[in-house]
């Protein structure tokens, strides 16, 4: 067993990822609980952002600040633009089927980026925000800016988005359309902008985590596409509901998966971390189901 | 109540098949003959490679395309299931001497035991929460894998040894040892697990699932014990799956772990769909579009992200406009494309009926 100072500088990294962990999946729940839609293609679009933000910024030189509101813009405005034309088309479906289709709109970008930003040619990419190079110390352990951004954007964004929900008229509608979609649609809720306005605050926070995540784990389409697999654990930790539960398990399980880092023997198996802690949680949590006809099912 | 499904059965009465099911019959049977006996010898190695490939891979789309058309489960943790039973038949292979057709059949056995395990408890949960924990089974069985690495001849439980240089090729059957013959056995045996889904399909289980698949309560009011058959379901696929592993071992001769990623099994799910859940050809169809497609594509020199894209597209075009896939709208199509070609063709009837 390591000694306590070991697992030190793990616990601020486990915070930051737990942070992104957060950002990503209070995006995730905010989306759903408008539109019933698990978005499967929030890595993918920021991966997306974060590329062409690389693009930019390395090779045509542009600023750094242009290329990060581009990476947001573009994460939301491709979202915008799915929920548009797919939201209404599927908006009468099983929450199953719904997700399969994010799988889709994931490949045609997953397939876009591979072929523009080719991966076999070895060259690493990095992305590598101004804040890493500033940082201050806690006792022995460095601590980045960028690490601090991604923690606080993981407990602003849900403190946020949790007032968001709760105060304002938007809000509100979003609550009342995540309980019934056509009766809210009867008391005059203009169900359509409330949509577009859940799938754009979707699209930007895919932005923000891609790019923060470019710089925290990779710039690579595939692990970022692909890390939206692990940030789902704690989304359904919370069983697609809660913000609250959604950020305290996302917070858990960065903070466990890199204090397993040096343990010798789990250190290869912390990846499982995230699969593991939702199967547990799902399977506890579904101990007594009750078998219901809902109209979204039917 | 039981006996109310057993009824509704035509099992009982032998009847003579209708002209378009022997038509079908017979196109099937010429079909399998000309790809058993002459496909190996019109391609080359490469293509006989892919092909046996898309033997494999059928087998894995036909028992995802069983959960998924007929029972209603979606499974985003094939690829895993898949890399256990390669693993299993991997194992055994070095292991022991046992013939080859036993090994798969024990592999596919191991496979099932791993499915009703993880199975057991999964199907307490339904549509979007148990296609998104096999997704999370899948991502945590990828990184054991990753750890403990396939066998490759060495020793103890998980016959892996790092320091090997000879690294010996998993072994082929002894009749089936030259790649056309590997693809002939694989064919053989996906014939096989087709024929064991079509058995399952028509008979009680079937009708079982077709109930489930509609409406689980309704279901569970006609007296069907829906977690058994679900089970069922979910084991007699997780037995497809391990046997189609234990054949990509001998096919592949090495395996290794970064072969099975989780993010396979969500382009597997992807092109079954597009292939076509509600019909076998689905499968079929489904495995020349994930292995045969690239190929050709790598041949041309074309990149394979567009095939990709292409699935992507497929993904969305079946969920909004096609639900049975390709296998049943590209007959549909050709059909309706023959009669606007005929119509072209053929002069106008002038009837006068036709311009009312």
């Amino acid at each position: 067993m390591p000694a306590w100072q070991d697992f030190e500088p793990f616990i601020v990294s486990g915070l930051a990822l737990g942070g992104v962990y957060a950002l990503s999946g209070v995006g995730l729940v905010v989306l759903y609980r408008a539109t019933g839609v698990l978005y499967l293609a929030f890595g993918a679009v920021g991966a997306l952002g974060a590329l062409i933000t690389w693009s930019l910024v390395t090779k045509a030189g542009v600023p750094g600040w242009v290329g990060w509101l581009t990476c947001v813009a573009v994460a939301g405005a491709v979202t915008l633009g799915y929920g548009l034309i797919f939201g209404p088309a599927l908006a009468k479906r099983d929450p199953l089927v719904k997700a399969v289709a994010t799988i889709g709109l994931t490949l045609i970008l997953y397939g876009v980026m591979d072929l523009l930003w080719t991966t076999s040619g070895g060259q690493a990419r990095s992305l590598t925000l101004p804040t890493d190079n500033g940082g201050f110390t806690i006792g022995q352990i460095q601590v980045t800016w960028t690490q601090v951004i991604a923690l606080g954007a993981g407990v602003v964004l849900t403190a946020g988005t949790g007032a968001f929900l709760r105060f304002t008229k938007l809000g509100t509608a979003m609550r009342a359309m995540a309980n019934d979609r056509d009766i809210t649609a009867t008391l005059g809720v203009p169900v359509r902008k409330v949509e577009a306005a859940a799938w754009l605050g979707c699209g930007v926070l895919a932005g923000v985590a891609g790019l923060l995540l470019a710089d925290l784990v990779a710039l690579d389409a595939t692990t970022l596409t692909f890390l939206v697999i692990s940030s789902l654990a704690a989304v359904l930790i919370a069983r697609l509901r809660s913000i609250t539960v959604t950020f305290l398990a996302a917070i858990f399980i960065g903070l466990l998966h890199d204090l397993l880092t040096p343990i010798t023997s789990l250190s290869n198996y912390r990846d499982m971390t995230p699969f593991v802690i939702a199967a547990i949680a799902l399977l506890v949590l579904s101990r007594h189901q009750v078998m219901t006809q809902s109209r979204e099912e039917a | 109540m039981r006996a109310t499904i057993e009824r509704a059965s035509p099992a009982r009465t032998v009847r003579r098949p209708t002209r378009p099911q022997l038509v079908n019959w017979g196109v099937t049977a010429a079909l399998l003959l000309f790809v058993l006996l002459a496909l190996p010898q019109l391609m080359s190695l490469y293509y006989v490679d892919t092909m046996t490939q898309v033997a494999v891979y059928s087998m894995v789309t036909v028992a995802l395309g069983l959960l998924v058309g007929r029972v209603g489960l979606v499974s985003l943790g094939q690829v895993a299931v898949l890399a256990i039973g390669a693993w299993v038949a991997a194992r055994l292979l070095f292991a022991t001497t046992q013939p080859y057709p036993l090994v798969l059949l024990e592999a596919g056995l191991i496979t099932m035991l791993a499915g009703l395990l993880i199975g057991l408890p999964a199907l307490r949960l339904r549509g979007l929460y148990l296609a998104l924990i096999t997704l999370m089974l899948a991502g945590a069985i990828t990184v054991v894998l990753a750890t403990v690495n396939f066998p490759n001849g060495g020793h103890g439980f998980t016959g892996y040894n790092g320091s090997l240089v000879h690294i010996p090729p998993i072994r082929r059957p002894s009749i089936a040892a030259s790649d056309p013959a590997y693809f002939r056995y694989s064919v053989v045996v996906a014939i096989l697990m087709f024929a064991l889904v079509l058995v399952h399909i028509k008979t009680r289980p079937g009708r079982a699932w077709a109930a489930i698949r509609q409406s689980e309560p309704a279901a569970l009011a006609a007296g069907i014990n829906v977690w058994l058959y679900k089970l069922w379901a979910f084991a007699l696929a997780s037995f497809i799956t391990g046997v189609a592993g234990g054949v990509l071992a001998g096919a592949v001769h090495y395996l290794y772990s970064i072969g099975f990623p989780t993010q396979d099994s969500i382009t597997l799910l992807a092109v079954t769909l597009m292939g076509g859940v509600y019909s076998l050809w689905g499968a079929v169809v489904a495995a020349l579009l994930y292995q045969f497609l690239p190929a050709l594509l790598n041949n041309w020199g074309v990149s394979a992200d567009w095939l990709i894209i292409l699935f992507g597209v497929g993904v969305l075009q079946v969920l909004t406009t096609a639900p049975a896939g390709l296998a049943d709208q590209v007959p549909k199509d050709l059909a309706r494309l023959g009669r606007f070609l005929r119509g072209r063709l053929r002069p106008r009837p002038a009837a006068p009926e036709s311009t009312k």
